[in-house]
């Protein structure tokens, strides 16, 4: 919606400003969204005749004009443009001209010919291109020849008038027109408006009832159609002032029915459609749900089918336009017009905003309908039409109105008590305040007696007076039980209320004016008198009483490992929740892979990204690309989030969504720098920040076994495990996931799921001891053969440790030339100790026999001299 | 024999003088008190005196080698300072080479500014609470009074799954949720912070996924002046003690009466600016009373309690307190970026 001011302070005189207005608007809930202001970078543009036309001399396409201003001398200026002539009125911009396109206008010499201003076309002074010759929607804009000269361009144009925009909420549609929207700044400004008289003197003794029948076959979906007929119809341009108002509210005058039905939308929010009654076959109009397959022609010249169900209103055979959205092709108003069947209904919202979506077309009409018109306006707003056409002498009235209004809405009555509004807003307006605002607002409020509910509140100070003064007392929840609480006593009820400073609410009844939809609780209410009063009014105080706050242990747990990873010098990413089979496919996802089976999306923002993700590997993946294709070759990140696993599908259900963890290494090792190494991170890097997180979490004891992903090396993979429970998978992507992503440097990630790994971390750090007596060390360096894994090895060590076993360390492993080829060497360093005494060297020795043995038996080891 | 000792101990002397090293003092050391050196051997000789000369010798003996032992302490030490100071002047590096390096992690700057507004409201006495991205039709729109075809869903255009199924628009499904978990009117305190999705092109302004805290407190007597003094209070606490906030009538249909809330502008505290666009003001969340319908959905009587909501979207906090411009930049993942935080 959008209106000049000029049309506002048609119906109330205010004295503000269009940025005054913008900000009453908007602070009683009514958003102006922009403000137009009337000619604005204008100042120095003004008509100009051009009195001679010359050729460049250095340019074939530059024409050098001489301006006539109304000034003494002629005006020099250079243009570009093709459709000039000599003889033409156009806007020149002059030096210092700063245009509605943002463009300075300064002294200048184009191709060595002097320029004093430039030529202006609709585009650089921000004109409606519509309608316009096609010339001049790229060229100059040419005003009529007979345009006096020197005038400013701001009044010939008839730009002389702020515009707001507004942005209204979906609740008040009757915002969505000029009275609507005066009538809330007489209750901003306490000014009266004054709207106009409708009057119409029907002076076609003709029954409108005689020439057309009028029905409604959904009444769910249309509630009322009232139609009146014109006769000795003359078609003809509007009037001045209409299209300035047209045009002011973003709409073009078409001819003066048009314009008519357009106006009174615009004035009183009640859309309008006016048919050719000639074209009416049958001479009859009925509201009913469209057949499936149904030819739509509307007065796009588009043809359609109907989906069926959709509100059409339909002559004797045929469907003759969209309900509220758009009319028919075939009845449409034209030259040869005489006689006019002028429609206002009230249709249903849903229905409207349904069909509205489903065609793609929104119109004015529609928007109205979808926030809800008033049903009791319809008759009015033909009238105004009727009226507005007869002043221009362009129509006859037929005799009444034909309306059919099967439901006629009752009056919505609201029941309230000032202490409600109160409580709801934290504030003390007296009855008389908010009554006040009610009643401006065109609520009718009546008294409704004293309410005979009491709030808690008032009810435990009227039990501590009457207990005070010897009574015993009940719980009091009703007026009656206040009697009987102070009856014994023999005192008046409204006499102790009063001494005792308190006062029961007036209840009032309000009766909603039938334009307001919108309001139809108490509640409603309290915001009514809020806004009115304005909601910087309103004090600022905080909830009362206590409560502990608290996060969930598992949002708590995911906040530990986002620590504990940052720390490990990890960034966290955060990234989209969607993902496409290409990347599965990158990701050599097999074909029949659970990872595959993801959450399709029904209106995806791009084909590329369709589903819901089914493993964060697909958003690590590609942010690692991103930054390898921006030269960050060294990378080292994490995300939780959240996957989506369907239970069926098709979806029928809401999915499992299971937060998990990623990360992803990449580059050197070290940061870059004059001393530090260049290596690249390898596999054990990875490992070791699992190692350091798990340790960090006090998760102990995993076992660690070669794994198998499809997105990861086969030999350069390991799973860690707790029993069944898979804890953390990490490798080094395969090479050929690597090449897919565009990545030329090997890449670690691990993954796991917050879940299992919370299931496993200890609640609380449990702490061992520092040793009160020296630890006994030995090393033990074996050869084996090169497929034994070092993990068997220790975990074989740590089973044959004996007692005093206290731990062992892998420190290094070598091949190479000094051992046999097909064999490795493996170094342990193992601690024993006893948490009694002093250990002797034969017990450690003892207990390393018994170690080596066993690696020997099991591995076929050998050891290293 | 006394010749003899003095003049020992003269060259003694002169010998610990022109020990250049600390072994070439220990040589000296040796030569004279060692068990073959010089002084020793004349105390090996004092057998050979009489008795009455004995002690006297003896005496000047011990004296001369006391006085060659001091000798040798102080050169020892004055060599050893020297030889410290040599091997320093030796180590000395150039101190403005960088130092080394090591991998720094960083928390996201959405985390971060999350876990402020959560230790905000944490303090307030408000639980964390969590629900499903993919949701139901009837928690994410139909129990915030939402029925279909209304048009503020317009507002929310968003990604279906299924007719009953989609991404969730806002965190106020969560609302719903944890009130049906609650007994009835059993007063609650709590955000719920998520990701949200709404079928947005990716722009400047605009993600298809962003993250959203929505807030709701319910008990008996809750107004919106409470709400006003508790936005009042976080608006402070987040973007500094200065902040103003100003509230505008709008239209949600799970609140009643319903606002937009500003605070004053971060960057000039209301003068006007490019970030606010000269108005003085930033729009950061909306709010509202819970409409009474949306508590009789989920088991609140609206005769016995009241309530207050709000929702926020966090990458707008961040982008106001870490003076972003382009929200892409946090969803972008580029290292460079992320290694600022």
């Amino acid at each position: 919606m959008q209106v000049s001011t000029k049309w506002l302070k048609d119906y109330i005189d205010i004295n503000l400003t269009a940025d005054e207005l913008a900000d009453k608007f908007t602070l009683a809930g009514i958003p102006v969204e922009n403000v137009i202001h009337a000619g604005e970078g204008l100042d120095k543009v003004v008509t100009g005749r051009i009195e001679e036309l010359t050729a460049h001399p250095d340019s074939d396409h530059l024409q050098v004009c001489q301006m006539n201003i109304g000034a003494e001398n002629l005006l020099q200026v250079v243009t570009g443009a093709p459709n000039v002539a000599e003889g033409q009125v156009v806007p020149v911009a002059l030096i210092g001209a700063h245009l509605p396109n943002g463009q300075k206008i300064s002294k200048g010499k184009m191709r060595g010919v002097a320029s004093n201003g430039m030529l202006c076309s609709a585009g650089e002074l921000k004109l409606e291109l519509e309608g316009l010759p096609i010339e001049q929607q790229t060229g100059i804009y040419i005003l009529p020849d007979d345009t006096p000269v020197g005038l400013p361009a701001a009044k010939v144009l008839g730009l002389d008038d702020d515009i707001l925009e507004f942005e209204l909420t979906a609740n008040r549609g009757d915002c969505f027109s000029v009275i609507g929207l005066v009538r809330e700044l007489a209750v901003l400004t306490g000014k009266t408006p004054r709207f106009p008289e409708v009057d119409v003197d029907e002076d076609d003794s003709t029954e409108a009832a005689a020439l057309v029948k009028i029905g409604i076959d959904a009444n769910d979906l249309c509630s009322r159609f009232s139609a009146r007929v014109l006769t000795n119809v003359k078609l003809a341009p509007s009037p001045e002032w209409i299209v300035k108002r047209l045009e002011g509210a973003g709409m073009r005058a078409i001819n003066n029915v048009v314009d008519a039905t357009n106006f009174v939308m615009l004035e009183m929010g009640q859309p309008l459609h006016a048919y050719d009654f000639d074209k009416v076959i049958g001479h009859q109009l009925t509201a009913r749900r469209a057949v499936e397959g149904e030819p739509l022609h509307t007065l796009d010249d588009t043809n359609r089918l109907a989906k069926g169900g959709e509100l059409v209103i339909a002559d004797a055979e045929k469907a003759a336009g969209l309900a509220g959205i758009m009319g028919g092709f075939e009845t449409e108003i034209t030259d040869a017009t005489t006689t006019v069947v002028l429609e206002a209904a009230c249709f249903n919202s849903a229905s409207i905003r349904r069909t509205s979506r489903a065609v793609g077309i929104h119109s004015e009409a529609s928007g109205r309908f979808e926030r809800g018109t008033n049903v009791n306006g319809t008759v009015q707003a033909l009238d105004r039409v009727a009226q507005l056409l007869q002043q221009m002498g362009a129509c006859k009235v037929c005799r009444g109105v034909v309306d059919v209004y099967p439901n006629p809405k009752g009056e919505v009555k609201i029941k309230f008590t000032p202490a409600q509004i109160n409580a709801r807003l934290g504030t003390a307006y007296t009855d008389e305040e908010i009554i006040g605002v009610l009643n401006a607002l065109g609520f009718d409020v009546a008294a409704a007696g004293v309410v005979d509910d009491i709030t808690d509140e008032v009810a435990d100070k009227i039990s501590g007076f009457a207990k005070l003064l010897g009574s015993s007392v009940r719980k009091l929840s009703k007026t009656s039980d206040v009697e009987d609480a102070f009856s014994n006593i023999g005192e008046t009820v409204g006499g102790m209320v009063k001494n005792a400073g308190m006062k029961i609410s007036s209840a009032y009844e309000v009766t909603v004016p039938d334009w307001r939809n919108d309001v139809t609780i108490p509640d409603d209410l309290s915001e009514e008198v809020a806004r009115i009063f304005g909601f910087d009014k309103i004090p600022s105080t905080l909830p009362k009483g206590n409560q502990q706050g608290h996060q969930s242990p598992r949002q708590n747990f995911i906040d530990r490992v986002k620590e504990i990873l940052s720390g490990l010098g990890m960034c966290e990413e955060l990234s989209f929740a969607f993902t496409g089979s290409a990347m599965f496919d990158k990701m050599r996802v097999p074909a029949d892979s659970e990872l595959r089976r993801a959450v399709p999306i029904m209106n995806p923002l791009t084909d590329e990204a369709p589903l819901l993700r089914t493993t964060l590997l697909a958003s690590i993946f590609e942010n690692a690309a991103r930054n390898f294709s921006r030269k960050n070759e060294d990378v080292r990140l994490f995300d939780i989030a959240p996957v989506f696993l369907p239970k069926a599908l098709p979806v029928t259900e809401l999915p499992r969504e299971r937060q998990q963890l990623v990360g992803l290494l990449m580059g050197r090792r070290e940061p870059k720098g004059w001393s530090q190494s260049s290596e690249q991170v390898d596999f054990y890097d990875a490992k070791g920040i699992v190692e350091e997180l798990l340790a960090a979490l006090s998760i102990n004891n995993c076992t660690v076994e070669r794994g198998e992903h499809h997105a990861l090396h086969p030999g350069k993979t390991a799973v860690f495990r707790k029993g069944r429970d898979v804890l953390v998978t990490v490798g080094e992507v395969h090479p050929a996931v690597a090449e897919a992503l565009g990545i030329r440097k090997k890449i670690y990630v691990f993954e796991a799921d917050i879940d299992t790994l919370q299931k496993f971390a200890a609640k609380k750090i449990s702490l061992t001891p520092l040793p009160k007596y020296p630890a006994i060390s030995r090393d033990l360096a074996v050869l084996v053969d090169h497929d034994i894994a070092a993990g068997d090895v220790e975990r074989t060590i740590q089973k044959s440790g004996g007692q005093f076993f206290k731990g062992v360390t892998l420190f290094d492993v070598y091949t190479g030339e000094r051992i046999p080829a097909d064999k490795k060497s493996l170094a342990f360093a193992i601690d024993f100790r006893s948490n009694e005494r002093t250990l002797t060297d034969a017990e450690a020795d003892a207990a390393f026999q018994n170690i080596l043995a066993t690696v020997e038996k099991d591995f076929g080891a050998t050891l290293r001299s | 024999m006394e010749q003899q000792i003095h003049e020992l101990s003269l060259r003694a002397a002169d010998a610990i003088k022109a020990a250049e090293d600390l072994r070439g003092l220990d040589d000296v050391r040796v030569k004279f008190l060692g068990k073959k050196g010089e002084l020793t051997a004349l105390l090996r000789g004092m057998s050979k005196l009489s008795a009455e000369e004995r002690p006297i010798v003896g005496k000047l003996v011990n004296e001369a080698r006391a006085d060659i032992e001091r000798l040798i302490a102080e050169k020892n030490s004055e060599l050893k300072a020297a030889e410290l100071q040599a091997r320093m002047a030796s180590e000395t590096i150039d101190v403005t080479l960088p130092g080394r390096k090591v991998h720094a992690g960083h928390l996201h700057p959405l985390t971060l500014t999350l876990n402020r507004v959560k230790e905000i409201f944490v303090s307030m006495g408000y639980s964390v609470e969590e629900g499903p991205e993919v949701e139901t039709d009837y928690y994410n729109f139909e129990a915030l009074n939402l029925p279909k075809d209304h048009p503020a869903r317009d507002m929310q255009d968003s990604f279906y799954i299924t007719e009953e199924i989609l991404l969730r628009t806002q965190t106020s499904p969560v609302q719903a949720r944890t009130m049906e978990r609650h007994h009835d009117n059993e007063p609650i305190r709590m955000i719920a912070p998520g990701r949200v999705y709404r079928r947005d092109d990716y722009d400047a302004s605009h993600s298809p996924m962003f993250t959203q805290v929505e807030g709701l407190v319910i008990d008996k007597g809750i107004s919106f002046a409470d709400l006003k003094g508790t936005l009042e209070d976080f608006s402070k606490k987040i973007f500094g003690e200065r902040t103003k906030i100003r509230l505008r009538p709008s239209f949600f249909p799970f609140t009643e009466p319903s606002a937009e809330v500003d605070v004053s502008c971060v960057m000039c505290h209301g003068e006007g600016c490019r970030v606010c666009q000269g108005t003085g003001w930033l729009e950061i969340l909306g709010a509202g009373m819970v409409h009474p319908d949306v508590l009789r959905m989920s088991g609140y009587d609206p005769d016995e309690v009241s309530g207050f909501a709000f929702g926020m979207g966090i990458e707008r906090i961040a982008m106001l307190t870490f003076g972003l411009d382009d929200m892409r930049l946090l969803y972008d993942n580029d290292v460079r970026f992320l290694k600022q935080f």
